[in-house]
C-alpha cells in the first residue's frame, strides 16, 4: 500500500441563496462539484505535485488531504490512517495530524505577525507536547532554523522584520518541527521572486532527501513542477484528466487540456 | 524586428531619474539614476524582482509618484516635450495604462459602453454615436463581442475584464501604453492571449508598450527589448534576445539560470540559486548594489559604482573589452 | 523603553502638537485627580469641614461673613470648588475608566465570538447589537440604572450607585468595539496562520485567544480611547439628569447640575469651571484618540 491513497475523493460546495430566497425568487438549488472522485497515491518519500488552473480544485484537495475539509464522499489515507474515521481514537488523530503539515502560499499571512519567531516555531514541538523541557525547547528551534538556513539571531525577531523567503523559510522550520513524514506544499513559492524561489525550491529538496519526507506539491506553474515532482496530476475543473511523470507528461502529452497548458506556459527558450 | 534603434528619435525618454523616498528625516531612493530610452513601435520590458524599482518607474512616468515619495532629479520626455512639469494633458491623450488588476481601472456601476464613450469624447470632439461606432469597433478589435456594450464589468471573467481595460488603454489612441503586470493575476492560458492580444495591437498601430513584469519568460516571450532592474538601478539593457541568451551582467545570469524551465534535462535537478536577497532601499551597499551576492565581486565593485558600459551592461567586469562572466 | 523612543509611533507623536497638547492635558488632570488630597485646601467630601456660612463665595473675592478666599469660589453649601472639581474628577475618571473596560471585556469577547463562530451564535448577537444601536445609549443607559435600582434593595441603592452607573454606561458602549473586533475577526480567520494553528490541533478557543486576539487589538486602543470620553460625558449626563452619583459626593456632571441652578442669580462660576474642566477633558481625549486613530491606520502611515 502507498503511502498516502487517494480514493474516489469528491467535494461538492452549496453555493445556493439561502432558502427563504430560493423560495420567494423560485431559484434552484446550486451545487458546485469542486472536485470529482480523484484518485492517486504517492510513495514514501517521493512528491506527487497536482497543476491546474484557478478553480480546478487543486486547493481543496489540499485541504481534505490536510484533514482540514471533510470530503463529501471518497477518501485520504495517510499511513492507513484517515482522519476523517470516527472511530479514530484521539491519540491516533493526533499522530495523524503530527505527520501532516502544511506550507503554505503567502509568506505574510502564513505567520501570526504579533509572535516572535521562537514561538512561532516552539508552538508545535509544545501542543505536540514532543519536548518537555524548555531548555531543549529551545536548542530544538535552533536547530530547525539552521535547517532551513536561518540562525539563533532570528529567534526573538518578529515576522516584519524578514524577506518574504525568509518568511517562507520559518514557515517550513515550523512544519518540520512536528517532524512530519508529509508535507502539503500549497503553492508555496508563487509568491516569490525568481531567485528566492530557486533557493526555496532547492531548500525543500534538501529537506526531502534529509528527512525522506513525502510531498503534495500544489502549483499552477509547470515549470516548478517540472523540477520538483516525481508524477504529476492534471486538475481541469475537479478532474484529474492526466497523470504521468514529468518526462512522459512533457514529452507524450495525451490530454488536449496538458497540450494546451504546456503551450501557453511562457519559457525562455522561444527566444 | 531588426530595426537599428539608435538611429531613431526615442518616442519617450528618460533621462537620470531618481525617485526618493522620505520618511521620517531619512531619505532613501527607490529608483536611483534611471535613463531609458523607448522607441517607436517597440515593447519594452522592465523586469526585476519585487522591490527593484520598475512600477515606480511606471508610476514617474504617469505623474503618479505621490508624497512621501517625490522625483528627487532627473527628467522625462515624450517626443522631446518634459512631462514632469506638466503631466495631466499629455498623460491622459498620449499614454495609458493597464493593471494588474483589471477592476482598478474599470468603474463597477457603468456598463463598459458607458465608460468607453466617456474616454473617447473626453479625448476627441466627435459625437455620441460616433464614439458608440469605435467602442464596439475597439471591443471586436480586443476580440470581446460589440453586443455585450451594455453589460457591466462584473459579468465578465478576468480575462475578458482585462481586455475591457486594454480596449479603454486603446481608447484615446495613445502613443505609449504602460502595462504593469497584466497578465499576473490571470491563469496560464488566458495569459498567453492577452499577451499575444497586446502584441498584435502594437504591431497593428505602431503603439510602443512598457511592459513591466517579474516574469521572465513573458519577457522572452513579448517583448523587443529588457531593461534588468536591480534596487532601483538600471543593471543590464538590450535586445531581448541578447540579454537572455548572452547576459553580460552576473545578475541577469543569475535570474536566467534560476527560472525554472519545462526542459526534461533539468528534472529533478537542482535550480541554479543566487545566494542572499535584494536589500532594501534604505539599506543598498556602497559600490555596486549586486555585489554582496555576487560571486565576481572585487574590490573595485565594493566602493565605485560601475557605470553603464556599451550603451548595455552596468558591470566592472565590462569595463574592458573581452573581459566577459 | 529605548525602542519605543525610536519607534515611529514616538516620532509621529513628536511632530504633532495637537497630540502632544491633548495628551500632555489628559495627563495633568488625571495627576491632580490621583493626588486631589495633596493638591485640594479642603476636603469637599468631609461634611464637617463645610462651613455653610462660606456659601456663594465668587472667586478670589472675600467672603462677605468669613473673610475667606478660594481660588475659583464656593457652591451653595459652601465647598470649596477647586477642590471639589478635583475631587469629583476622581469619580468621573474612574466610572468612565471602569465603564470602557466592562465595555472592552465584552465587546471584544462578543465580537470575537461571534466573527470566528459565526452561524446563528454571530447572528444573534449582532440582532442584539443592531437593537441595541436604534436607541440612544444615554436612554440605554437610563433604563439598565433603572432597572439596577428596581433590583437591589433599599439599603444598598446608596453605596451601589457608582457600580450601578459603570455598569450602566459600560453596557451601553460595548456595541461599537464588538463591531469592530468582529469584522477584524472576520478577515484573520481566513489568514494562514489560523490555519496553520489547525494543523496542529488546537482548540477552537486556544485559536481566539492565542492568535486572533492579538491581531485584533490595535484598532480597540482607538475605541477604547474614544469611548472613555463618551463614558465621561454619559457619567455627567446621568449626574446631570440626577441618576448618577448623589450629590454629597459630587461628580462633575453633579456640579454642573448645581451649578445649573443658580446660574440665572449671578453665580455663574458653580457652573462655568466644572463644565470647562469637563469639556478640556473630553476635548482632549477625543482629539487624542483622533489622532491614535489616523497613526494606527496602517492606510495612512
Amino acid at each position: 500500500m502507498s503511502f498516502v491513497t487517494v480514493n474516489q475523493l469528491t467535494r461538492l460546495f452549496d453555493l445556493s441563496e439561502p432558502w427563504i430566497v430560493r423560495t420567494i425568487t423560485g431559484q434552484k438549488k446550486r451545487i458546485l462539484t469542486a472536485v470529482d472522485c480523484v484518485n492517486f497515491q504517492i510513495e514514501k518519500g517521493e512528491t506527487y505535485a497536482l497543476v491546474g488552473e484557478s478553480g480546478s480544485g487543486k486547493s481543496t484537495i489540499a485541504k481534505m488531504v490536510a484533514g482540514l475539509l471533510m470530503p463529501t464522499s471518497g477518501s485520504v489515507i495517510i499511513d492507513n490512517k484517515n482522519f476523517n474515521d470516527a472511530n479514530l481514537e484521539k491519540a491516533s488523530m493526533n499522530a495523524l495530524r503530527r505527520k501532516t503539515q502544511m506550507v503554505f502560499q503567502s509568506p505574510y499571512a502564513s505567520l501570526n505577525p504579533r509572535w516572535k519567531i521562537g514561538n512561532i516555531i516552539n508552538e508545535p514541538i509544545k501542543a505536540f507536547g514532543l519536548i518537555k523541557d524548555e531548555n531543549d525547547q529551545h536548542k530544538r528551534v535552533i536547530e530547525l532554523l539552521e535547517q532551513v538556513g536561518l540562525s539563533e539571531r532570528d529567534i526573538k525577531k518578529y515576522p516584519h522584520e524578514f524577506s518574504g523567503g525568509q518568511r517562507q523559510r520559518i514557515s517550513i522550520a515550523r512544519a518540520l518541527a512536528s517532524e512530519p513524514e508529509i508535507i502539503i506544499c500549497d503553492e508555496p513559492t508563487s509568491a516569490l521572486d525568481v531567485s528566492v524561489q530557486a533557493q526555496v525550491l532547492n531548500l525543500l529538496k534538501d529537506l526531502q532527501k534529509n528527512f525522506s519526507l513525502t510531498y503534495l506539491f500544489i502549483s499552477h506553474d509547470l515549470a516548478v513542477i517540472s523540477t520538483m515532482a516525481n508524477n504529476i496530476g492534471v486538475l481541469k475543473e475537479g478532474v484529474l484528466v492526466e497523470q504521468a511523470t514529468p518526462n512522459d507528461l512533457f514529452h507524450k502529452p495525451q490530454h488536449d487540456y496538458t497540450k494546451m497548458l504546456l503551450a501557453a506556459a511562457p519559457t525562455l527558450q522561444n527566444n | 524586428m531588426t530595426i537599428d534603434r539608435t538611429m531613431i528619435e526615442p518616442l519617450l525618454e528618460i533621462k537620470n531619474l531618481s525617485v526618493s523616498l522620505k520618511k521620517r528625516d531619512n531619505i532613501s531612493v527607490a529608483v536611483d539614476d534611471l535613463s531609458l530610452n523607448l522607441y517607436p513601435g517597440e515593447i519594452l520590458g522592465l523586469v526585476g524582482e519585487s522591490g527593484a524599482g520598475k512600477s515606480m518607474t511606471g508610476s514617474a512616468i504617469l505623474g503618479l509618484i505621490e508624497s512621501p515619495l517625490y522625483i528627487s532629479a532627473g527628467t522625462i520626455s515624450l517626443q522631446g516635450r518634459s512631462i514632469i512639469e506638466a503631466p495631466e494633458n499629455i498623460r491622459g491623450s498620449q499614454i495609458s495604462m493597464i493593471f494588474q488588476d483589471p477592476l482598478v481601472s474599470l468603474n463597477p456601476l457603468k456598463t463598459i459602453g458607458e465608460q468607453l464613450i466617456k474616454t473617447i469624447k473626453t479625448h476627441f470632439n466627435i459625437s455620441k454615436a460616433e464614439a458608440l461606432d469605435r467602442s464596439k469597433k475597439l471591443l471586436s478589435d480586443v476580440g470581446i463581442d460589440p453586443e455585450r456594450i451594455e453589460a457591466y464589468p462584473h459579468t465578465f471573467s478576468g480575462g475578458m475584464r482585462q481586455r475591457v481595460v486594454i480596449a479603454l488603454a486603446l481608447a484615446p489612441e495613445p502613443s505609449v501604453i504602460i502595462a504593469d503586470e497584466p497578465t499576473t493575476a490571470l491563469d496560464v492560458s488566458v495569459q498567453a492571449q492577452i499577451l499575444n492580444l497586446l502584441k498584435q495591437l502594437c504591431t497593428e498601430r505602431g503603439t510602443s508598450i512598457i511592459l513591466i513584469t517579474h516574469d521572465m519568460g513573458v519577457i522572452s516571450e513579448t517583448t523587443d527589448r529588457v531593461a534588468v532592474l536591480y534596487s532601483g538601478r538600471l543593471v543590464e539593457i538590450g535586445k531581448t534576445s541578447d540579454v537572455l541568451q548572452r547576459p553580460q551582467h552576473p545578475y541577469t545570469a543569475g535570474l536566467v539560470a534560476s527560472t525554472p524551465n519545462i526542459d526534461p534535462s533539468s528534472f529533478d535537478k537542482k535550480l541554479f540559486q543566487i545566494p542572499g536577497a535584494m536589500p532594501d532601499i534604505d539599506d543598498v551597499p556602497d559600490g555596486c548594489a549586486f555585489h554582496p551576492r555576487c560571486e565576481h565581486a572585487r574590490d573595485k565593485c565594493q566602493k565605485h559604482r560601475p557605470p553603464l558600459f556599451d550603451a548595455r551592461v552596468s558591470c566592472w567586469l565590462s569595463e574592458k573589452p573581452g573581459g566577459t562572466l | 523603553m529605548e525602542r519605543f523612543f525610536r519607534s515611529d509611533f514616538f516620532y509621529h507623536f513628536r511632530h504633532a502638537p495637537v497630540a502632544i497638547v491633548s495628551f500632555v492635558t489628559i495627563i495633568l488632570i488625571i495627576l491632580a485627580a490621583i493626588f486631589a488630597n495633596f493638591i485640594a485646601p479642603t476636603n469637599p467630601f468631609d461634611p464637617a469641614s463645610l462651613n455653610l456660612m462660606n456659601g456663594f463665595t465668587p472667586p478670589l473675592e472675600a467672603n462677605e461673613f468669613t473673610g475667606e478666599r478660594f481660588l475659583l469660589g464656593t457652591d451653595d453649601q459652601g465647598r470649596d470648588l477647586f477642590s471639589t472639581i478635583l475631587y469629583g474628577l476622581r469619580i468621573s475618571l474612574f466610572v468612565g475608566l471602569m465603564a470602557v473596560l466592562l465595555a472592552m471585556v465584552m465587546g471584544v469577547l462578543l465580537g470575537l465570538i461571534a466573527g470566528f463562530l459565526g452561524g446563528w451564535i454571530d447572528s444573534v448577537i449582532m440582532r442584539f447589537a443592531d437593537i441595541q444601536m436604534t436607541f440612544p445609549s444615554i436612554l440605554v443607559a437610563m433604563l439598565i440604572y433603572g432597572v439596577a435600582r428596581g433590583i437591589l434593595p433599599p439599603e444598598v441603592r446608596y453605596e451601589m450607585s457608582i457600580v450601578v452607573l459603570i455598569i450602566s454606561i459600560g453596557l451601553s458602549e460595548w456595541v461599537p468595539f464588538a463591531r469592530t473586533v468582529r469584522g477584524s475577526t472576520l478577515v484573520e480567520k481566513e489568514k494562514e496562520y489560523v490555519t496553520a494553528a489547525k494543523m496542529i490541533g488546537l482548540t477552537r478557543q486556544q485559536i481566539m485567544l492565542r492568535h486572533i486576539l492579538p491581531n485584533v487589538l490595535s484598532p480597540v486602543l482607538v475605541i477604547a480611547t474614544i469611548t472613555f470620553a463618551l463614558a465621561i460625558i454619559a457619567e455627567a449626563t446621568l449626574s446631570f439628569l440626577g441618576v448618577g452619583v448623589p450629590s454629597t459626593k459630587p461628580s462633575l456632571g453633579t456640579l454642573i447640575r448645581i451649578g445649573q441652578d443658580f446660574l440665572f442669580s449671578g453665580e455663574w462660576w458653580i457652573l462655568l469651571f466644572p463644565a470647562v474642566t469637563l469639556l478640556a477633558l473630553a476635548l482632549s481625549i477625543n482629539l487624542f484618540g483622533d489622532w491614535l486613530r489616523d497613526i494606527l491606520n496602517p492606510k495612512l502611515k
